[in-house]
């Protein structure tokens, strides 16, 4: 047998270590290619997103790459912890270290290559998939049509060859530290209490409580002030909280009887310490992205809904066309093109106009009118309040922004025409269906009539029975046809649509790195909880001799795993839900619904994963009980 | 009164070779009695005591604990069984690292949901008897192999068992610690009169039972009684060993 067959065999004869490293690093570099491959899209790049979303996409894609290099180092080093013993026996029997170090990087170096072979085959696969899935989920207008990812794949195979090599090198190093004893050893060594302070504990308390206070008390504005200092003490105390909180607690509960030592606590809880304090660090990273993913999604879902509620509240027709000084002679081909379309596509519609005519006032600034009959009609239309005028009575109307926080409301104003007329509105109204830049006045047809009549803009509305969204091929179509500058054209239907496209993108985004933090939070655990089964192996099986039940196992084990499993999500999701409460604060919008959706499915999403871990893993441990 | 009672037990291990462990055993140890079992590495001891202990099945055969089949019990029910009417000692312990010396004790205990105060005087009792008091809160790997063994001593006891199973007690340990631990063992058996089931390689160790059963091959192939003198028993056992082959010397020595 010689050096090159001995590692051969190593690897081959070890496949079940091997898989588990394996498997953990193909499924970075799948993550990572498939990201890669949106990333990288031609119709995304062709400037159907804009700059800035490209640009996030690029930084997102940096982001995966810095967590696959900790997750493949984590792997590596648990992969590496399970067998210490077996590089202490090759030591012992005269392996010089120079061979080992060459054995453990090759091992390592050929695992990455295929690795990130495999991978990439498998993103490719899985990226047509998500291809499909992403257009029909987030109604993308233009399918996303699969591509030879060339880019891509050179991207892939460039960073994690580098990125393995690097590994590689780096555990070189770090097994040469080994002593010989603490080799042979390996994880058998017992291990010390693991140890808290009660003063950093109080302060992950204090720090945590005071960060939720002043994140439910502030509002409007103050949210914005606050967020980055409470999301700081928040993040401490976090950290305290799974590193020095947790384990005190279990120490304490240690000291009260009558509760340890009752039924299966003490095995639960006894070991629950150690695995709290090495999982500490892997929990606050999966908490902290967490919670920020879910609360970056909630706003973002949040967000959409809101735009386009108020988008839809503004809006109450599907189109309309404001016509200004000096568009008269198209004015009526663009008309005539919206109404043949309409009555092409058998719409029931109602056309609806009003004369805005300008005026100026004494101080030599402009104010628009508009005829009292003409507003009514468009507000009856949009079943708004309308307005009885007579004589020089006038109401004002202005435009409220309902988006951030509370209606900005206005009083009304009096102004004085040049003509010799003052408008005294006596009310001032905020309605939805004609709306202007500016605000305007509504004054009675007669006074009208008798005003210069000169500067005029004319508004047209089209009140279609039904639904607004059958109109989207028109809405794009006629915006495609309209040239010029003398007017506005606004189809609802259209704009509804290029609003839910700008978000999908991002929105995409935002779940597709929330899913790859999430899932490789889950995976995390999983290779975690595997590095541990051989001593739970040792551990029940003569616990199992002294007479313990089937049941009182798997209801040890499963406390233990849900511990496991759900601390880090529910501090998440707590966390999450102070958060969005705070930004609904600050939109004045409820994201109540939405932030439940999110929530809800990533907590769906665990519980899933938890179930086949948990029966997967007490299957395991029974199976190695003997005699069952 | 019959403690326990096995009857024509073999076991044959499945597998492409069937290889037959054990054959037609026959055994009985009265209440209060301390029995060891000794033979050549390989001769079915160990099995003997799992096949007894109810942690393996026989593939023939009976064995009765204080007149009820344990392999006839639910998985559940062997479980309590075991925990309310056996009692363990392992060659490496099987002392939970992660708790301490008094919280090791207990387990047992706890996991029938003994109320707190109970527990706290058994453990008082047991450790005082034992010699354990000094280290009831340490942590296991801050305590020697004799005070392991010891500690798992009072584990098994913690209950008052009907039977004790002692597998190689003394294998991890050196001779002043072994002599400890089969002091120990055999004071509980004199003062609790728990009948005790010994598997040993140690000769020393076998001369504290009152009665020592020889296994070859997995089949009987002796049993002497312990007479006036432990010395004179000694001699004897190592006689037997010496005619079961191997020399006398070196078997004393052997421990795994």
């Amino acid at each position: 047998m010689t050096f090159r067959q001995f590692a051969f065999n190593n690897v081959l004869r070890n496949k079940r270590t091997y898989a588990a490293y394996f498997l953990s690093s193909a499924f970075s570099v799948m993550v990572f290619f498939v990201y890669a491959v949106f990333a990288f899209h031609p119709d995304l790049a062709n400037g159907k997103i804009n700059n800035n979303i490209s640009t996030g996409m690029h930084f997102a894609e940096g982001l995966i790459y810095v967590f696959s290099f900790f997750f493949v180092l984590y792997s590596m080093s648990a992969f590496l912890k399970t067998r210490k013993k077996e590089f202490g026996l090759m030591i012992m029997l005269g392996m010089t270290h120079t061979q080992l170090r060459k054995m453990v990087f090759l091992e390592n170096v050929l695992i990455g290559f295929f690795a990130t072979i495999s991978g990439i085959v498998l993103g490719l696969v899985l990226s047509k998939l998500l291809l499909l899935a992403s257009e029909n989920f987030l109604q993308l207008d233009e399918s996303l049509p699969f591509y030879m990812p060339i880019k891509a794949i050179m991207l892939a195979l460039a960073a994690f060859i580098v990125l393995f090599v690097l590994i590689s090198l780096f555990t070189v190093i770090i097994l040469r530290a080994n002593n010989l004893i603490d080799l042979i050893k390996g994880s058998s060594k017992p291990r010390t209490e693991p140890k808290s302070s009660v003063l950093l504990s109080w302060l992950a308390l204090i720090l945590l409580a005071g960060g939720y206070a002043v994140a439910m008390i502030v509002k409007g504005i103050f949210v914005v002030y606050a967020m980055i200092p409470v999301t700081l003490v928040v993040i401490i105390g976090t950290y305290f909280l799974f590193t020095q909180l947790s384990v005190y607690l279990i120490h304490k509960s240690r000291s009260k009887r009558s509760f340890f030592w009752r039924g299966t606590n003490m095995l639960f809880l006894s070991d629950l310490s150690y695995r709290m304090k090495d999982n500490a660090r892997t929990f606050f990273m999966v908490a902290a992205l967490s919670a920020v993913s879910f609360s970056a999604i909630g706003s973002l879902v949040g967000f959409k809904t809101m735009s386009t509620e108020v988008l839809l509240n503004e809006n109450p027709f599907a189109f309309e066309y404001v016509s200004y000084e000096g568009n008269e002679s198209v004015a009526p081909t663009h008309l005539e093109a919206i109404e043949s379309a309409l009555r092409a596509g058998k719409f029931d519609y109602a056309r609806l106009q009003a004369t805005l005519s300008e005026q100026t006032t004494d101080s030599g600034s402009k104010v628009t009118v508009v005829k009292a009959s003409e507003y009514n009609a468009i507000a009856q239309a949009a079943n708004e309040q309308t307005v009885q005028l007579s004589g020089d009575q006038a109401a004002m109307v202005y435009y409220a922004n309902k988006v951030m926080g509370e209606k900005t409301e206005q009083k009304a104003r009096s102004v004085r025409l040049s003509a010799g007329y003052e408008l005294k509105p006596s009310t001032s109204i905020s309605p939805t269906s004609l709306l202007i830049d500016d605000s305007y006045y509504v004054i009675a047809d007669s006074l009208f009539d008798m005003l210069d009549r000169r500067e005029t803009n004319v508004f047209y509305a089209f009140d279609v029975k039904g639904d607004y969204k059958k109109t989207l091929k028109i809405g794009r179509n006629l915006t495609e046809i309209f040239h010029g500058d003398n007017f506005r054209f606004q189809s609802l239907a259209y704009d509804a649509h290029q609003l839910t496209q700008g978000f999908g993108v991002v929105l995409f985004i935002g779940l597709f790195i929330g899913a790859v933090f999430f899932v490789a939070a889950g995976s995390f655990l999983y290779f975690r909880l595997y590095a541990d089964l051989p001593d739970d192996k040792a551990k029940f099986a003569s616990i199992m001799k002294l007479g313990l039940t089937d049941g009182e196992l798997s209801k040890i084990l499963t406390r233990q795993l849900l511990i496991l499993f759900f601390a880090p999500i529910a501090v998440a999701i707590v966390h999450g839900a102070i958060a969005l409460n705070s930004l609904q604060r600050l939109f004045g919008y409820s994201l109540m619904r939405e932030s439940f959706l999110v929530l809800g499915t990533f907590v769906l999403i665990q519980v899933v994963y938890f179930l086949l871990i948990r029966t997967r893993y007490i299957r395991q441990v029974l199976d190695f009980i003997p005699n069952r | 009164m019959e403690m326990l009672s096995v009857r024509q037990l073999s076991k044959i291990y499945g597998g492409k070779v069937p290889s037959r462990a054990l054959t037609d055993i026959s055994l009985s140890i009265e209440e209060g009695e301390f029995v060891g079992i000794m033979g050549p590495s390989g001769s079915g001891k160990t099995t003997l005591l799992h096949l007894v202990a109810a942690i393996d099945t026989p593939t023939t055969g009976e064995v009765l604990i204080n007149g009820s089949n344990p392999h006839k019990l639910k998985k559940r029910d062997l479980a309590r069984f075991r925990r309310r009417e056996l009692g363990f000692v392992f060659q490496d312990f099987n002392l939970l690292n992660t708790l301490t010396v008094e919280e090791n004790i207990v387990l047992p205990l706890t996991l029938e949901g003994e109320r707190v105060k109970v527990m706290e005087e058994k453990v008082a009792i047991i450790a005082n008897k034992l010699g354990i008091e000094s280290i009831l809160k340490k942590r296991i790997y801050e305590i020697s192999g004799g005070q392991a063994q010891r500690t798992a001593i009072a584990r098994a006891m913690i209950h008052s068992p009907k039977f004790l199973f002692a597998d190689e007690p003394t294998g991890n340990l050196d001779s002043k610690s072994a002599r400890d631990v089969m002091e120990t063992l055999s004071e509980i058996n004199r003062s609790e009169g728990t009948a005790m089931m010994l598997v040993t390689h140690d000769a020393v160790a076998a001369s504290y039972c009152h009665r020592v059963v020889f296994i070859k091959d997995g089949q009987l192939f002796n049993e002497i009684n312990c007479g006036e003198s432990r010395q004179a028993f000694f001699q004897k056992i190592i006689d037997v060993l010496s005619l079961l082959g191997g020399n006398a010397h070196d078997l004393s020595t052997i421990r795994v």
